[in-house]
């Protein structure tokens, strides 16, 4: 349980860290709160030659608005996020799911950037922010560009970061007075990881007519996905109808290869994200928005 | 562990069993082959430096072909030792003809075991399922290019055909 050599590097600015990365491409990691690398380093299933930490980074731990967005700070903690009373009122879904995650140790240290990079299957964010039409903000030794949700997570622990870029910020749409929001989950009892992970985001008319939906469902396979059968199934329907939700649910995992592991067979997942969808479409009409 | 899958490969079944019994072309498929030398008939010592995410290892082994029947099946014996585990597996792989493809279906039982397996198991169907669908492709884009020309580049391949595709999806975005 002690981890091989490594340097240690703690840069005050993101442009020092990006020149650092550069420098040191094939044999650095980025610390970024570090509740996966570190176990994997003292068991020496990793063993990069240098940790970059962004820990003393001034200006990467945020959660505003502007311009009609929600921006969040690579650096922000999962405890940053669940205690915001903003988000709860402006975007339920993130502090829903920021609660969810592992245990409180886990949430005072884990960064929402770090568990975007490192895209376990079994995270929680993933889910979130593909049901938010997220934009993942990345920057690079050749500058910054912006990443839709939808092709950030290419496959299991790999994601669309080119080597040598960093997750600077996170960009959400603001939700409107219209959008009903929840993240439902099955954890696993001892780790805390999502066996199944569903999150909704769906825009609702006045007489409880599903306009448009949007569903990420993390856990299952290799990676988050848009449950984009759910979604069509649900668009243009009633709500208050319980038939139109576990038909639609039933679509959850429509195309996709479940995971099987010691804890949960394949077919016991996919019943289980069936399951936790219509629950999850379900919650958004009783939590309000 | 079961591992099964299908794949199927624009290629003949003559072609595509040549493919998966050449060193040569079986180094540069395998996710991470770094070395694959003939040491007896239809037996090969391997090096693989592979991983997923932060998590890294390298595995010597051996590769042992077994009761082949060509152009239709083979036995694939594996076994591997290496800093993050180990790993022992049989697998068959059966090649049917479908027209002008082939569909190569593949059934084998592996056993890991080290810290890979104590905590990495539950990524472990997910990630064998990852390489097998990096080692078809490219044994894909090796089985469509004539005998004598020569091997394909993978890596630029998948960098283009990444690029490509993006590319589309961002045309496509725009003009919607």
């Amino acid at each position: 349980m002690i981890t091989a050599q490594f340097d240690y590097a703690t840069p005050n600015t993101i442009a020092e860290a990006v020149a650092l990365l550069a420098q040191n491409r094939d044999d650095a990691k980025i610390l970024a709160g570090g509740h996966s690398l570190i176990p994997a380093m003292k068991l020496r299933l990793a063993q990069p030659q240098l940790l970059i930490d962004l820990g003393r980074i001034k200006d990467l731990a945020y959660i505003r608005e502007e311009g009609g967005k929600i921006l969040i700070g690579a650096m922000t903690t999962h405890y940053q996020l669940e205690s915001s009373a903003g988000l709860r009122d402006s975007c339920p879904l993130l502090t829903e799911c920021a609660a969810s995650i592992g245990d409180v140790q886990v949430r005072n240290k884990g960064t929402i950037g770090g568990s975007l990079a490192h895209s376990d299957p079994a995270a929680d964010w993933p889910a979130a922010m593909l049901a938010l039409r997220a934009e993942i903000v990345a920057i690079g030794s050749s500058g910054e560009r912006v990443i839709n949700a939808d092709d950030f997570f290419v496959d299991l622990f790999t994601t669309a970061l080119h080597p040598g870029e960093i997750i600077r910020e996170i960009r959400i749409d603001r939700p409107n007075s219209s959008s009903r929001q929840a993240y439902q989950k099955v954890p696993h009892p001892a780790s805390g990881f999502a066996v199944v992970g569903v999150a909704v985001s769906l825009q609702v008319s006045g007489d409880a007519i599903c306009e448009t939906a949007s569903i990420g469902i993390t856990g299952v396979g290799a990676k988050a996905f848009r449950a984009t059968g759910v979604e069509s199934a649900l668009t243009g329907k009633p709500l208050d109808d319980e038939q139109t939700i576990t038909l639609a649910a039933a679509h959850a995992c429509d195309g996709i290869e479940a995971n099987a592991d010691l804890y949960a067979s394949a077919d016991y997942r996919v019943h289980l994200a069936q399951i936790h969808t219509a629950r999850a479409i379900r919650r958004t009409i009783s939590n309000g928005k | 562990m079961k591992i099964e899958g299908t794949h199927e490969i624009n290629a003949s079944r003559e072609r595509v069993y040549e493919c998966l019994t050449n060193a040569g072309v079986l180094k540069r498929c395998i996710p991470g082959c770094e070395r694959l030398e003939k040491t007896g008939e239809n037996v090969f010592a391997t090096t693989i430096r592979t991983g997923v995410g932060s998590i890294k290892g390298v595995f010597n082994g051996t590769v042992r072909l077994e009761d082949m029947r060509p152009p239709e099946h083979y036995r694939l014996v594996v076994e591997g030792k290496g800093t993050p585990g180990f790993l022992k597996g049989t697998g068959d792989l059966d090649l049917e003809d479908h027209g002008k493809t082939t569909i190569v279906r593949y059934a084998g039982e592996v056993q890991v075991g080290g810290t890979i397996a104590s905590v990495g198991q539950r990524m472990l169907q997910a990630t064998a399922r990852m390489m097998a669908t990096q080692f078809f492709t490219a044994l894909e884009a090796e089985a469509k290019t004539a005998k004598d020309a020569p091997p394909p580049k993978h890596g630029f391949f998948r960098t283009a055909l990444r690029w490509f595709s993006g590319w589309l999806r961002r045309m496509f975005r725009s003009f919607a």
